[in-house]
C-alpha cells in the first residue's frame, strides 16, 4: 500500500474514532463535571457515592460481577485445564459445544432462566411432584430481588470466554516449563500453582477482566429480571429527564472509571512482566489417556456443564412452543402459533427489517474500516500505526452501555452528532454506534489474514507491473476473504442482536430493531414472553447458522476473536 | 553416583514403535551420550530415564532400585531441557532455587547454594536479574545452575548446546565435561551432533529407528561400526559394495572384489563371519586414504583421477573418480601443495587395517 493510502486510512480511522468514540465519552464527561455556570466540579460525581439509591446499585452491581466472575472461574478453570491435559471420549464434540451459551442473547436466555428455575417454573414443579418440595412454600432459587438469577445467567452466558482464554494460554504454556519443575521434584498439584498458575495468568486474567467488564455494565439481563437496583438499569431509568439531570452522567462516569480500571488492570498487571520468553517449545504437549473411569469423570463433567448452561435454551425454546406454561415440569400442549404471531406481529416483522437494515450497514463500514486498519497494521512501517491499532481496539474495554448514553446525549438537539439523527429515525447512529462496538472483530480478523499472507506474493504482483494497490486488490485481498467472511459474519450477528444501543437509541417502535422488540414483547402482558420466546429461538439459530459459517472458515481460530 | 539400568525397555505411539526393546547398563560416573538422527527415539529414551514418559513394556532401575513408574518429580535428576525451560515469571535466583525449595531446605543454606552455583557457572552477582534479560549464553549456564544445585543423582541434558553459536558451543562442550566429572555425575547427553558425542563422550549408543545399533567408547565406534549407517552417521566414509572371495591377507582378513578392484579388507565383528560369496560393504574413512604419484606400500590401492578439490587449510578434501566407481573421497592431512583436477593419474592407498568390512 502507498504511503498516501496509508494516510488517509489514518486519517478517515482518526476521524471515525475522534467522533464517534472520543466525543461521546468527552460529551458524557462534561455533562458529569461541569455544572450549570460552566464550571467544573466533582459534586455530582461525588453524589453517585453519597446517594443511598445510587451506592446501591454500583454495590450491586459489583457484588453481580464479582460472583459472576468468581463463578465462570470455578466453571471454567476445570475445564480448560481437562481439555488440555486429557484424553477423554467426546473431547472435540464437548469442546465445541461449550460455545453454545454464546448463540443465545442473555436477555432472551433470561426470560428461559426465568422458565425454568422461577419459583412457578419447570425446576420447583419437578421436585413438588417428586414430593421433595411443599407446594405451600417453593423455593426461589433466583433469589431476593432476583439477583441470583440474573448471577446465574451471568455466568452460563459468560464462562466460555473464560474458558476459551484460559485454554489458550495452557495450551500455549511450553510443557517443558511444567517438566522442568517436576524434574526438580515438584509434585503436579504444587507445579500447578507455582508455575502453570502464574505463567498462564495473563490469559485467564484477560479472560476474567472480560467477564467482570461484561457483568459489571450488563443491562439486558437485569432488565429481563425486573431487577433495577443496578448502576445499568439505573442508568437506563434515567434517559427519560436526560436534559438537566447530571446524574446518570455521572453514573456514565463511574462505571467507565471502574470499567477502564479492570480493564487496564489486567493489561498492565500481567502482561507487561511476564514476557513469553524461555523460546520456543520444544515438545510437543502430550495429552494424558486417563484410565476408564476418570476419562468418563472428565466427559461427565463437561457434559454436566454444558447441560447446565443448556437450561436457558431449553427454557427459551420450550416457552416458544407452549400454549400456556406455569407450574408444570413440561408445559402441558405444544403449539406453534407463537412462531405465526411473532412472524405476523406489526412490532416482529418491522423489527428484523430494521435489524437487518443497521446490522447490514455497520457490517460494511466495519469491514471497509477493518481492512483499512488491519493492513496497515500488519503491513507497513506507518509511524504511529501501533496507535492506529489501539484505537480500532479500545472498544471493547468501553461498555456498550456507556458508548450508547454517549451518542445518545450528543445526539440531541443543539449537540454536535444531532445531524445524525435524521428526524426521528436512528438508522446512522445506531450503524455508527454498531460499527463502532464490532470493529475489533473484523480488525483482528483480517489482521489474521493479512499475517498468513507472505509479503512476497504482493512482491512478485508488483515486480510484474502492478501497483500497491493493484497488488493488494488482485492477490492479498482474495487470500484474505475467507478471514473478511468470518469476521464479517461475527461482526453482523452481534450488531443483529445488540442489546445497549438498541435499547437506549431507538425510541420509537417504527424503529426498533429486533432486540428492543423482543424485550417490549418479553414485559408486555399476555402471550407476550412466548411472542418473545419465538423470536428469541429465531435469533438462536440465526446467530448458530452464522458461528458454525465462521467456525468453517476461521477452524481453530475462531476461539481467538473472544481474547483480548 | 549411580548406575542406570535399561532392561528391555519398549515404546508405542499409537501404532509407531519408538523404542524396541532397548537394553543398556550405564555406569556410575559416566558421561553417556545418546546419539542418532531425528526421530531415532533418542529424546524419548531419555525422557523415559527422567520419568516424563512411562514405557509399554521393560524396566528402568538407578542402582537397584525399580524407577519404572516413579513420577518424575520424586526421581532426583537434574536436566537441561533443549529450550532451558526457565520460568519467566522467576528471576534467576528463583530458578535456581526452586528445587531446593522442593526440598524444603532452610532458606540460609538456600541462599549459599544457589550462590555457589550461580558462581560455578561462572554468573556471579546475575541472580536478581530476569531471565529475558539474559543472553542465549547465560541463560544456558542458568538451565545448568538449576540442575546442579539440587545435586542430582544423574544429569539429563537434551541438546543443550543446539542454540547456541559454534564459539560459544566449543567453551561449553568443556565446561559441561569438567562440571560432570568434578561433580562426578552420571551423566546421559542426547545429541545428533557427532563432533560433540566423540569430543566429550566416555562411551556413546548410536540410535536408528528406535534400536540401539552400536554402544562403545568413541574411538571404537569410530574405528569399527557395527554398520553401513554407524559408518556414515559418525564421521565421513566411503561406502563400496563387492563380493567376497575368502580369506586372506592376515588374521580375520577377507579378500573383497569390488568394482573399483580387489581388496583386502578386515573384519572386527566378532558374531558375523563372512563366507566366499557373500554380498558385503567396505567402509573407508577418507583420511585413511594416502594420495602419491609412484607405487605406494600400502596394499590397497586405487587408481583415479581428480576431479574436485576443495582447499580447508588443515585438510585438502580430494574427489577421485576411480574406475567403475562413484567418486571416491580423499583427505590429505597438511597439504603443501594441491593437486589440480586434470587427466593426471593418481593412486589412492589405504592400509588393511582401514578397510572395514561391514555386512550387506
Amino acid at each position: 500500500m502507498s504511503r498516501a493510502l496509508s494516510r488517509t486510512v489514518f486519517g478517515v480511522m482518526l476521524v471515525f474514532f475522534a467522533l464517534f468514540f472520543v466525543l461521546p465519552i468527552w460529551g458524557t464527561l462534561r455533562m458529569a463535571f461541569v455544572d450549570a455556570d460552566g464550571r467544573f466540579t466533582l459534586e455530582f460525581v461525588l453524589e453517585v457515592f453519597r446517594n443511598v439509591l445510587y451506592r446501591e446499585g454500583l454495590v450491586n452491581s459489583f457484588v453481580i460481577a464479582a460472583w459472576t466472575t468468581l463463578g465462570c472461574l470455578l466453571a471454567a478453570l476445570p475445564l480448560a485445564v481437562v481439555y488440555v491435559r486429557f484424553d477423554y471420549p467426546g473431547k472435540a464434540l464437548l469442546n465445541s459445544l461449550v460455545l453454545t451459551p454464546l448463540i443465545l442473547p442473555p436477555f432472551v436466555g433470561a426470560l428461559g432462566v426465568q422458565a425454568m428455575l422461577g419459583q412457578a417454573g419447570a425446576l420447583n414443579s419437578l421436585l413438588m411432584d417428586a414430593g421433595l418440595m411443599s407446594r405451600e412454600q417453593p423455593v426461589d432459587w433466583l433469589g431476593d430481588g432476583q439477583m441470583a438469577g440474573v448471577i446465574i445467567m451471568n455466568v452460563l452466558h459468560l464462562y466460555p470466554i473464560v474458558y476459551l482464554n484460559a485454554a489458550a494460554a495452557l495450551a500455549n504454556l511450553d510443557p517443558a516449563l511444567e517438566e522442568a519443575a517436576s524434574n526438580l521434584g515438584c509434585p503436579p498439584w504444587r507445579r500447578f500453582w507455582r508455575i502453570t498458575l502464574p505463567l498462564t495468568m495473563p490469559g485467564i486474567f484477560a479472560g476474567s477482566a472480560i467477564a467482570f467488564i461484561w457483568a459489571f455494565t450488563e443491562l439486558g439481563v437485569p432488565l429481563v429480571f425486573d431487577f433495577d437496583r443496578v448502576t445499568s438499569v439505573q442508568i437506563f431509568n434515567a434517559i427519560k429527564d436526560l436534559s438537566n439531570n447530571p446524574f446518570p452522567y455521572a453514573l456514565v462516569v463511574v462505571l467507565l472509571f471502574f470499567s477502564t480500571l479492570f480493564y487496564g488492570l489486567s493489561k498492565l498487571a500481567f502482561e507487561r512482566s511476564i514476557a513469553t520468553g524461555g523460546g520456543r517449545a520444544t515438545t510437543g504437549r502430550e495429552t494424558v489417556r486417563p484410565s476408564a473411569p476418570r476419562a468418563f469423570l472428565c466427559t461427565a463433567a463437561f457434559a454436566a456443564l454444558t447441560g447446565l448452561a443448556l437450561i436457558p435454551h431449553l427454557g427459551v425454546i420450550l416457552l416458544s412452543f407452549a400454549q400456556d406454561w406455569y407450574a408444570t415440569v413440561l408445559p402441558d400442549t405444544l403449539t406453534l402459533t407463537h412462531y405465526r404471531e411473532a412472524l405476523g406481529h406489526e412490532l416482529t416483522l418491522g423489527s428484523i427489517a430494521n435489524s437487518l437494515k443497521y446490522a447490514s450497514l455497520a457490517t460494511l463500514l466495519d469491514v471497509v474500516l477493518g481492512i483499512g486498519v488491519a493492513y496497515v497494521v500488519v503491513r507497513t512501517t506507518l509511524p504511529g500505526r501501533q496507535l492506529l491499532d489501539a484505537m480500532a481496539m479500545l472498544p471493547l474495554a468501553v461498555p456498550g452501555l456507556v458508548m450508547a448514553f454517549g451518542y445518545l446525549a450528543l445526539s440531541r438537539e443543539g449537540q454536535p452528532l444531532h445531524a445524525l439523527m435524521l428526524g426521528e429515525d436512528p438508522l446512522l447512529l445506531l450503524v455508527v454506534a454498531y460499527a463502532m462496538r464490532r470493529l475489533p472483530y473484523v480488525v483482528r480478523s483480517a489482521a489474521a489474514g493479512f499475517q498468513q499472507v507472505n509479503p512476497i506474493l504482493e512482491e512478485a504482483a508488483q515486480n510484474l507491473g502492478a501497483s500497491p494497490e493493484r497488488a493488494l486488490w488482485r492477490i492479498t485481498l482474495p487470500l484474505v476473504t475467507p478471514n473478511l467472511i468470518a469476521g464479517a459474519l461475527l461482526a453482523f450477528s452481534f450488531a443483529m442482536l445488540e442489546v445497549s444501543d438498541s435499547m437506549i437509541l431507538a425510541q420509537q417502535a417504527a424503529h426498533f430493531p429486533i432486540t428492543k422488540a423482543i424485550y417490549t414483547l418479553a414485559s408486555s402482558l399476555g402471550d407476550g414472553p412466548a411472542l418473545a420466546a419465538a423470536l428469541g429461538v429465531w435469533s438462536m439459530v440465526f446467530l448458530t447458522i452464522t458461528m458454525l459459517g465462521a467456525g468453517a472458515v476461521l477452524g481453530k481460530r475462531l476461539g481467538a476473536l473472544f481474547r483480548t | 553416583m549411580v548406575a542406570i539400568t535399561v532392561h528391555r525397555l519398549t515404546k508405542r505411539f499409537g501404532t509407531a514403535t519408538v523404542l524396541a526393546d532397548i537394553n543398556l547398563r550405564i555406569e556410575p560416573g559416566e558421561l553417556f551420550f545418546l546419539l542418532g538422527p531425528s526421530g531415532c527415539g533418542k529424546t524419548t529414551l531419555l525422557r523415559h530415564l527422567a520419568g516424563f514418559y512411562t514405557p509399554d513394556a521393560g524396566t528402568i532401575r538407578f542402582d537397584d532400585e525399580d524407577v519404572t513408574h516413579l513420577p518424575a518429580h520424586q526421581r532426583g535428576t537434574g536436566m537441561m531441557f533443549q529450550s532451558y525451560a526457565l520460568w519467566p515469571h522467576l528471576s534467576v535466583a528463583e530458578n535456581v532455587a526452586f528445587g531446593l525449595e522442593e526440598r524444603r531446605c532452610p532458606k540460609a543454606e538456600i541462599a549459599t547454594r544457589v550462590a555457589e552455583a550461580l558462581a560455578a557457572v561462572k554468573l556471579d552477582g546475575l541472580g536478581e536479574r530476569r531471565i529475558q534479560q539474559l543472553s542465549g549464553g547465560q541463560q544456558q549456564r542458568v538451565a545448568l545452575a538449576r540442575a546442579l544445585v539440587i545435586r542430582p543423582k544423574c544429569l539429563f541434558l537434551d541438546e543443550p548446546l543446539s542454540n547456541l553459536d559454534a564459539k560459544l558451543r566449543l567453551d561449553m562442550r568443556a565446561e559441561i565435561r569438567r562440571i560432570c566429572k568434578e561433580y562426578g555425575l552420571t551423566g546421559i547427553y542426547v545429541t545428533h551432533d557427532q563432533e560433540e558425542a566423540l569430543s566429550m563422550a566416555d562411551r556413546l549408543a548410536v540410535m536408528e529407528a528406535g534400536r540401539l545399533v552400536q554402544v562403545g567408547a568413541p574411538l571404537e565406534v569410530y574405528r569399527n561400526p557395527a554398520n553401513r549407517m554407524v559408518a556414515e552417521f559418525i564421521g565421513e566414509t566411503n561406502i563400496l559394495s563387492g563380493t567376497v572371495q575368502g580369506a586372506g591377507g592376515g588374521m580375520g582378513c577377507f579378500e573383497v572384489d569390488t568394482a573399483a578392484g580387489r581388496l583386502t579388507a578386515r573384519c572386527h565383528l566378532a558374531a558375523w563371519q563372512p563366507a566366499p560369496g557373500d554380498r558385503v560393504q567396505v567402509s573407508i574413512r577418507p583420511e585413511a586414504l594416502t594420495l602419491s604419484d609412484e607405487p605406494p606400500a600400502l596394499p590397497n590401492r586405487f587408481k583415479g583421477i581428480v576431479e574436485n578439490v576443495i582447499y580447508l587449510g588443515a585438510t585438502a578434501q580430494y574427489e577421485l573418480r576411480v574406475s567403475g566407481s562413484a567418486g571416491l573421497k580423499v583427505t590429505q592431512m597438511n597439504p603443501a601443495a594441491l593437486l589440480q583436477p586434470s587427466g593426471a593419474a593418481v593412486t589412492a592407498s589405504v592400509g588393511v587395517d582401514d578397510v572395514v568390512l561391514l555386512p550387506g
